[in-house]
């Protein structure tokens, strides 16, 4: 009876925006498919659901959403720009490829194409594939009802980051961006993903990423958080690794209502080396949610995964990793921390660091720490003079800037330090 | 400068000081000395603003203000200064940013310009050689993995930046070997002049060979309860502090 009821509530939830026009749902009917099949055995999750637990959805699945084709946005984009730093734009509006706002390469070592300029064969190639639709209801719900989407594909050593915006604007409306980025053998490409939301209320925000990252290739992902009020976010990305490549992703949440990320990586051939990192500083009555996988199938391979934050007012901060050493894969290395920093006594942080190891020639390492701020630390500095409030941002920005400190292209480095009110 | 006056405090109920009365007038140089909990740590923690203690009795007049109605950052821009016993490591904060923020917001509250980039720099530069403290030292995070000679090096830099009228150095130095008690002494004596006080906190007397007090004070069981000249200190150092305890349990 209850199964029923359920359904029809996903039923519910997906009427209101199918009788919305998709420009490109023509072209991958038969991926769309797949996810509208997905959808058939799925519910919102509860928080009886572990990979739930700390995370309601009920402020998601509640409202009836539609998409919105912008045809004019409140920006002009400088907002987001790194100073000093020349990238080539993507925009995307309201999960709508945005030709005209985007500055595309003209060079043979990146190629960018909209979905709509890809064959059905070229995108299922790519789609889905290390991506969880019989569990996870809303990457079925991106892949039935995608928005629009972008495939980025290097094909060597890329002179100049790409710089992916996400516009969002609107109230109850649904943006479902979905991405597929490609490094090509002996590729370098550097990604760097920033968001702008004006006048959003009970948004919802659902991205998909796929990564894939080729032999000998080198892939960055730089993700910077810094969401206006109304956002509910669910990102999800998922990366598949050959021999001898590297990938490095790195989220830096800044501020956001409601934000459940998801970051996943399969690695699926020897000697290569997966970065996770992540920094996160929830405040007022924020969510801020990581979810990561760290999935090692081959031997011979290393991973490095820190994720710190500071939690302060009533915000809930939530880190759950995972690490998986899968039977065949021997002599890895793996090592994940947690650390937070709990500001006030409202504040909670559920911190969930978990190790499946099957093979036996192994290192790895996790381990979570939650604790206060130095309170010795504070009156050191403020015997020097600072406010309370000023020596508490120092030693946040400098327990976050550990994290900080990874990023790969100085200027962006420089950018976020001061973001973090770093120098 | 300074005038203390039956000053009482408490950590979690239990009494440590018991009635302090102190005078410290411009130019002048006093030596707090006293056995282990006698109560000179806290006596410096009180006066910097630390609020784990709580002042159950007495006032404390800092140049006609009533310093006890002050946050610790409030007495510090006064010109209050601390040099700690155990100075903390700040993994993260690097010293030179630590500093400027010090000093801009000091000068913020008196309403004047942030500190131009010249200048800073002229300045750190001048007053590190002042503590032989090496310039590499500056750009690392605050005293983190700093040996404890470089951590009290540090701390009478961070005084010689920020130029306070009180300097208050507790126990200075303990942890430091000869050559670096020199270095430090060497600093906090240049630094004297005759609009500003220091009171130096210290178990033994080694330390008033280099930094000579106008005044000794021993103080025990949270009082003073002997004052005199530099010659007390000698006293203390030839015969211990079991005749003080002994008058003062008579």
């Amino acid at each position: 009876m209850s199964a029923t009821l359920t359904t029809n509530k996903v039923k519910e939830f997906v009427s209101h925006i199918a009788n919305n026009e998709l420009d490109v749902w023509h072209e991958v009917k038969s991926i769309r498919k797949s996810g509208l099949e997905a959808l058939e055995n799925l519910d919102f999750p509860t928080t009886k659901n572990e990979y739930w637990k700390y995370s309601r959805t009920n402020r998601i699945s509640k409202h009836a959403y539609h998409f919105n084709k912008l045809s004019e946005i409140k920006s002009d984009l400088s907002e987001v720009r790194i100073d000093g730093l020349d990238t080539y734009e993507i925009v995307m509006v309201n999960g709508f490829f945005n030709k005209e706002l985007s500055t595309l390469p003209s060079n043979d070592l990146l190629e960018i194409k909209c979905f709509k300029d890809c064959s059905t064969g070229e995108l299922i190639e790519y789609f889905s594939k290390n991506l969880d639709t019989i569990s996870n209801i809303f990457s079925a719900l991106n892949t039935a009802y995608f928005t629009d989407g972008i495939k980025i594909e290097a094909k060597g050593v890329v002179d100049k980051p790409v710089h992916l915006i996400h516009y969002s604007e609107g109230e109850k409306v649904i943006s479902q961006p979905r991405n597929i980025f490609i490094t090509k053998k002996h590729a370098q490409l550097s990604i760097i993903k920033s968001s702008i939301n004006k006048n959003t209320t009970d948004f919802f925000y659902n991205s998909v990423n796929e990564f894939f990252i080729g032999e000998n290739s080198k892939m960055n992902y730089y993700v910077i958080q810094n969401y206006e009020p109304g956002m509910n976010v669910i990102s999800t990305n998922t990366a598949t690794q050959e021999k001898n490549s590297n990938f490095s992703a790195f989220n830096y949440t800044l501020k956001g209502d409601w934000i459940r990320n998801n970051t996943n990586v399969f690695v699926k051939g020897e000697n290569c080396e997966s970065n996770l990192f992540g920094a996160y500083q929830p405040t007022g009555k924020e969510h801020i949610d990581n979810h990561t996988i760290m999935d090692h199938i081959m031997p011979n391979c290393e991973s490095n995964e820190h994720y710190k934050g500071t939690v302060g007012d009533k915000a809930t901060g939530v880190f759950n990793g995972k690490v998986f050493v899968r039977q065949d894969a021997q002599k890895i290395n793996a090592f994940q921390s947690n650390n937070n920093i709990l500001l006030s006594d409202d504040a909670t942080m559920n911190s969930k660091p978990e190790l499946e190891i099957y093979a036996d020639d192994v290192k790895c390492s996790h381990g979570s720490t939650s604790g206060q701020l130095d309170e010795d630390a504070v009156f050191y500095l403020q015997s020097r003079g600072l406010s309370k409030e000023s020596a508490t941002a120092l030693l946040i920005g400098a327990f976050l800037g550990e994290v900080v400190e990874k990023i790969e292209i100085p200027e962006l480095k420089e950018a976020v330090l001061e973001m973090y009110g770093m120098e | 400068m300074i005038s203390i006056k039956n000053l009482h405090a408490s950590i979690e109920g239990k009494s440590i000081l018991n009635g302090i009365n102190l005078e410290v007038k411009a130019g002048e140089v006093h030596a707090i000395m006293g056995p282990n909990g006698s109560g000179k740590s806290t006596l410096s923690s009180v006066l910097a603003g630390n609020e784990d203690y709580e002042i159950t009795d007495g006032s404390v007049d800092f140049m006609g203000e009533d310093l006890l109605e002050f946050s610790t950052e409030e007495r510090a821009r006064m010109g209050i200064f601390l040099a700690f016993q155990y100075p903390i490591e700040i993994p993260g904060v690097s010293n030179m940013n630590f500093l400027r923020t010090a000093i801009n917001e000091t000068r913020e509250a008196k309403g004047e310009e942030p500190i131009a980039a010249k200048e800073f720099l002229a300045k750190v530069k001048e007053k590190s050689a002042l503590v032989e403290l090496d310039n590499s030292l500056l750009k690392r995070y605050v005293n983190e993995g700093f040996s404890g000679g470089e951590k009290k090096r540090n701390e009478i830099f961070q005084m010689a930046m920020l130029e306070p009228k009180l300097a208050i150095l507790d126990e200075t130095d303990s942890g430091l070997d000869i050559d670096a008690l020199k270095i430090v002494s060497h600093g906090v004596n240049t630094l004297k002049n005759k609009d500003n006080a220091t009171v130096v906190i210290t178990h033994y007397q080694r330390l008033l060979d280099h930094i000579v007090p106008d005044f000794v004070h021993v103080l025990y069981k949270g009082k003073i309860v002997k004052s005199g000249t530099k010659e007390l200190a000698l006293e203390l150092e030839e015969k211990g502090y079991d005749w003080i305890k002994e008058e003062v349990n008579a």
